[in-house]
């Protein structure tokens, strides 16, 4: 009997790749995060008050990172508890050139000269801005190994070995009341996670995401610390 | 040949920088009718590099510049206008004429810095002129911008950085401006010049400055 070459069934096909990503999904990378913080004075916010995220200066030495900023903004934003978050551009131009990375404010002690600048007051006041978050930090990759390879051929291909990497986010929010011209505090996110990716034949990739997890929990926490009215 | 060029590392990227606007600043404008002249190599400021075993870029900021400076120093004074390059100081009906220029331009990609970031450092010159023509300021400035790879990709990123290291540019000169080059005190040397004989004309000895760029912020902040 001559054997008859069946090619793969496309469902068998659509099939493993579903396994490889309820894999991928399921099984997650080892993540420890560790977000606090810590309150100099009562906080709050009323109804139409809004606050702006906004980073370090890069003069200072800062690498925060855009997407990071962004990400922590529209957490803050979302939900039915969100707060209203004024886009940090939208509030830097209406402010040129006092919250410029060369001449923005470094301490609270600076806010009293600045709102005596013409028209900066004004301009707060009409946005409704009351508190200024500056974000500080990045993420890092700290270590990494393992080793893999790839090959491609007229009938496939495919990959063998294992890599893992970790990755470090560490982050700083500093909150400005700009009704009390204070530091109201600080809150901080500090996350490390290992990302595994083993491979025998496609590569199955187990990613800590910890700039997410750092994004949400700095959020989160950030919400909390403005809206609840507690003195520590 | 893409994939060649790709291979050798020896492509090339141009940016060009059109339109660098900075938003109205918050600001009290200075009583002052002020002229800018603008030099040609300054309208038309092209900056050609090889990174080192790398590809080749060309940064072409072609009336970015111009149209940067028109708009900065036009919401500084309560009057201004640009003159020609042949123009002079003392044929004009002004209290200062404002030159500036480029004196270096360097960048960084983020192969040399080893990270996803692209950075530009912009040297401008501002040379100030009183009514009589005579240079009383030559005030170097430097300018600092960066971006990040990851949210713009490579040419937009390298264009970002510069166009925020003239945003930077314009803040340090708001700020800085008159502290480091007496600007303001024109007016009234003009104003003593036309009232009462014999003319007070600030002389190049008692008012030149070279005031250095790593002037301590004014802002109080």
């Amino acid at each position: 009997m001559i054997p008859v070459y069946k090619p793969k069934q496309p469902r068998k096909l659509l099939l493993r790749a579903v396994v490889v990503v309820l894999t991928a999904t399921t099984l997650g990378a080892c993540v420890t995060s560790r977000v606090e913080h810590i309150k100099e004075g009562t906080t709050g916010i009323a109804e139409g008050e809004a606050i702006v995220i906004m980073a370090k200066s890069y003069h200072l030495g800062n690498e925060t990172e855009a997407k990071f900023i962004r990400c922590v903004g529209d957490s803050i934003g979302r939900g039915r508890d969100g707060l209203r978050v004024i886009p940090n551009q939208e509030f830097v131009d209406a402010l040129f050139p006092w919250f410029e990375p060369r001449t923005a404010p470094a301490e609270t002690k600076g806010l009293p000269t600045l709102l005596s600048r013409p028209g900066v007051a004004e301009t707060i006041k009409e946005k409704g801005v009351r508190y200024v978050v500056w974000l500080d930090g990045d993420t890092d990759k700290t270590a990494g190994g393992g080793s893999m390879s790839c090959a491609v051929g007229p009938g496939g291909g495919g990959c063998f070995g294992f890599a893992w990497w970790q990755n470090e986010s560490e982050y700083e929010a500093t909150v400005w009341d700009l009704d009390g011209l204070e530091d109201a505090g600080t809150v901080s996110a500090d996350v490390s996670g290992t990302s595994f990716l083993p491979a025998i034949v496609v590569p199955v990739p187990l990613i800590a995401r910890t700039q997410n997890k750092a994004c949400k929990g700095l959020a989160d926490q950030l919400k909390l610390f403005i809206v609840a009215d507690e003195e520590v | 040949m893409v994939f060649v060029a790709a291979l050798c590392g020896c492509g090339g990227s141009q940016v060009t920088v059109q339109n660098p606007s900075i938003p109205k600043p918050l600001i009290d404008q200075l009583q002052l009718s002020v002229a800018a002249r603008f030099p040609t190599a300054f309208d038309n400021f092209v900056h050609e590099e090889q990174v080192i075993g790398k590809e080749k870029w060309i940064i072409d900021l072609g009336a970015s510049n111009r149209l940067l400076f028109t708009q900065l120093f036009g919401s500084m004074f309560t009057e201004f206008m640009v003159v020609e390059e042949s123009s002079d100081a003392s044929d004009l009906p002004i209290d200062a004429l404002i030159e500036p220029s480029i004196d270096a331009f360097e960048f960084s990609v983020p192969n040399q810095s080893q990270t996803d970031e692209f950075a530009v450092w912009i040297r401008y010159r501002i040379k100030i002129f009183d009514g009589e023509g005579v240079q009383i300021a030559n005030w170097p400035i430097a300018a600092y911008g960066k971006s990040q790879t990851s949210t713009f990709g490579g040419d937009e990123a390298l264009r970002r950085a510069a166009v925020l290291a003239m945003r930077d540019a314009a803040a340090l000169i708001i700020l800085q401006m008159d502290k480091s080059t007496g600007i303001s005190k024109l007016r009234d040397a003009s104003a003593r010049s036309n009232s009462a004989p014999p003319p007070v004309i600030p002389t190049e000895e008692n008012m030149q400055t070279t005031a250095a760029e790593d002037i301590p912020d004014d802002s109080g902040l």
